[in-house]
């Protein structure tokens, strides 16, 4: 079964080392009335040319989580778009209420950008966001966007400031490759994408996990283990109709995140498919509900399954 | 020399903790040159260590401190690392594995790790946990003082200072804030992100005693500390001013604003070569 042609072949993949560098400096290029809110935290987001070349459209609040985002939503009160930006931890744990009462019940366009999710993050637990995704997604009216790459990053932010509302989206920095191509992809909000179509098992994925499904969906192919992907972006406002529609047409539904197995795409499934009923088992692979260790990326996956390898192992178990 | 040994001259007092100062300063480098860390903040640091851990807190004669320190600054555990591997609570062996995959030695520790009393990578929560340690200690009638270090960029948080406004209410003359302020957060100098000066006027304000010192001079941090305990009806915070590395002139030189230092091989060999004849020197004059 062949891989959905929006994404780019495993020799034309990128690696872009500092991604939110050009997107944050196109975007605003573009766009007068966009400001880049920070808070001590911009050399680590990279946006290094917005500050150099536009200066009047960065704003430093300092290390201050809960000024970062009250402001920028009294940015947005006078008529620009805020885009703070910061760890995914300290945007959602340390400046919820924050988030919840300034942003959440306005109908202005704020934007929250959360880099370093999940287990993206060596620094155990302080550093880490397992929990994020889960924590907006139950803020009525949020948006909650998880892109897998560069390329869906991009396009799912410029989407963002033409969205009303509260929106949180999780970012991508450093070394991180681009697997989408910009020419054939284009988001759409609410929309899933089916990366590989198939029977047997079926997947889900979100945000960074996606690209761990689809390591592990290359292992299954040479493993002969009939599967598909679905890739959903979008965990807020969720497109209900295309979750369940895969789900019922699998037997089995195995979901991956980089996030809590707890309040995250797992959950977001199984609430999908336990209110129609009668539906396939679901099992949640992620983070589990206890604290994950620090250190390389690569060493916290194995340690907690989620390399491909295992991934794959898990898959084939629910068999 | 052992921790709180307050005997002999003021002089002698001074030279042991200068020449563990430079110990703590080989440590540090020791310990990031395996794979990187929060060197420049643990070598400016050393002297402000050498005198808490082994003068200020006093022994409980259980190998380990009668009083408390509170580190909120996760990443300036590097300073504690140095200090209790002379202390001889952590061996280097151990030490050297700080940023390791599987390590045991975290860069910003979780409570409960040996010499860590709270979860302080998530910074500017170390202030309210430390007022609620002392306001504890004096509401069992105990005589446990208190200390905290935290930065100049965690006084950019707002829970730092509602700590202050807590502790200075509740006359907390048990609690020693200890700010390493050095001009420098994690994107470059807080004077440009956002200025916390004037940092001793700010805590006057807010009802504390306040000094501010250079945070690598041994005799102020000793006096600041001796005046703290004459203090008996307010808090006290004392400001250290320092700059990353000093006490290691060539990578101070090499790398004046480096929060997170990698660095090169040969400038962490000069590094040692640098502190390792200082210690011989500081050694000869005992
Ligand atoms: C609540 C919180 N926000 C942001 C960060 C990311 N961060 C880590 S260190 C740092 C700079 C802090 O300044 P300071 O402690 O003075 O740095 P130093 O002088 O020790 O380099 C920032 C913003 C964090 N660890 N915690
Ligand atoms: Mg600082």
């Amino acid at each position: 079964m062949k891989l959905c042609s929006d994404l780019l072949d495993a020799d034309s993949r990128t690696f872009d080392d500092a991604p939110f560098d050009t997107i944050s400096y196109e975007l605003c290029s573009r766009r007068s009335d966009v400001i880049m809110v920070s808070a001590d935290l911009s050399k680590y987001t990279q946006m290094h040319s917005l500050k150099k070349k536009l200066p009047d459209q960065h704003l430093e609040v300092g290390m201050a989580e809960q000024n970062l985002i009250s402001v920028a939503a009294g940015v947005s009160k006078a008529g620009y778009i805020p885009i703070a930006t910061t760890f995914a931890c300290y945007a959602t744990r340390r400046a919820y209420d924050q988030m919840l009462i300034c942003m959440g019940t306005s109908p202005l366009t704020n934007i929250v950008i959360g880099f370093t999710p999940g287990i993206a993050n060596p620094a155990r637990i302080h550093h880490q966001a397992a929990e994020d995704l889960g924590m907006i997604r139950a803020i009525p009216g949020a948006t909650v966007i998880d892109p897998m790459d560069v390329t869906e990053f991009d396009q799912a932010l410029n989407t963002a400031v033409d969205t009303p509302g509260l929106v949180y989206m999780r970012g991508h920095r450093g070394n991180t490759p681009r697997l989408l191509d910009p020419a054939a992809y284009t988001f759409q909000l609410g929309k899933t994408y089916q990366l590989r179509a198939g029977k047997g098992i079926g997947i889900l994925s979100t945000g960074h996990a996606t690209q761990w499904a689809l390591e592990a969906s290359a292992k299954l192919e040479h493993r002969d283990v009939e599967h598909s992907l679905l890739h959903v972006p979008t965990i807020k406002p969720v497109n209900e109709d295309e979750i369940a529609e895969f789900c019922f047409a699998h037997d089995q539904v195995v979901t991956i995140e980089n996030h809590q197995i707890v309040t995250g795409l797992g959950s977001l499934v199984a609430e999908i498919v336990s209110d129609i009923g009668r539906g396939p088992r679901i099992t949640r692979l992620g983070i589990p509900n206890r604290w994950a260790p620090g250190g390389t990326l690569p060493y916290i996956r194995k340690q907690l399954k989620l390399d491909a390898d295992q991934l794959a192992d898990q898959i084939v178990d629910v068999l | 020399m052992r921790p709180n040994d307050r005997a002999g001259s003021n002089l002698m007092r001074r030279q042991e903790l200068e020449l563990l100062a430079a110990k703590i300063r080989r440590n540090v480098l020791d310990i990031c040159m395996q794979r990187g860390g929060y060197a420049g903040q643990g070598v400016a640091l050393a002297d402000i260590a050498a005198c808490l851990y082994f003068d200020e807190l006093r022994d409980d004669t259980k190998g380990w401190f009668h009083d408390r320190f509170v580190l909120s600054n996760g990443h300036d555990a590097i300073m504690c690392y140095g200090a209790l591997a002379e202390h001889g609570s952590y061996t280097m062996e151990e030490l050297r594995t700080y940023n390791a995959d599987g390590t045991k030695v975290d860069q910003s520790p979780i409570e409960g790790q040996l010499g860590f009393e709270i979860t302080a990578g998530s910074l500017g929560q170390g202030p309210s946990q430390a007022a609620g340690i002392a306001y504890g200690e004096r509401l069992k009638g105990s005589d446990k003082r208190v200390y905290c270090l935290f930065s100049d960029g965690e006084l950019q948080e707002g829970n730092v200072w509602e700590a202050a406004m807590f502790a200075s209410h509740h006359q907390l003359s048990n609690l020693v804030y200890i700010i390493d302020n050095n001009d420098l957060g994690a994107t470059g100098s807080t004077t440009d992100t956002l200025g916390v000066e004037p940092v001793p006027e700010k805590f006057e304000a807010f009802g504390f005693a306040a000094r501010r010192i250079n945070g690598n001079n041994i005799e102020e941090i000793l006096n600041a500390f001796d005046e703290a305990r004459q203090i008996h009806d307010k808090p006290y915070v004392l400001i250290c001013d320092t700059r990353l590395f000093v006490g290691i002139d060539c990578l101070r030189a090499v790398l004046p604003m480096a929060h997170y230092v990698a660095a090169k091989d040969a400038d962490w060999e000069a590094g040692l070569t640098e502190i390792n004849a200082k210690i011989t020197s500081l050694t000869n004059r005992l």
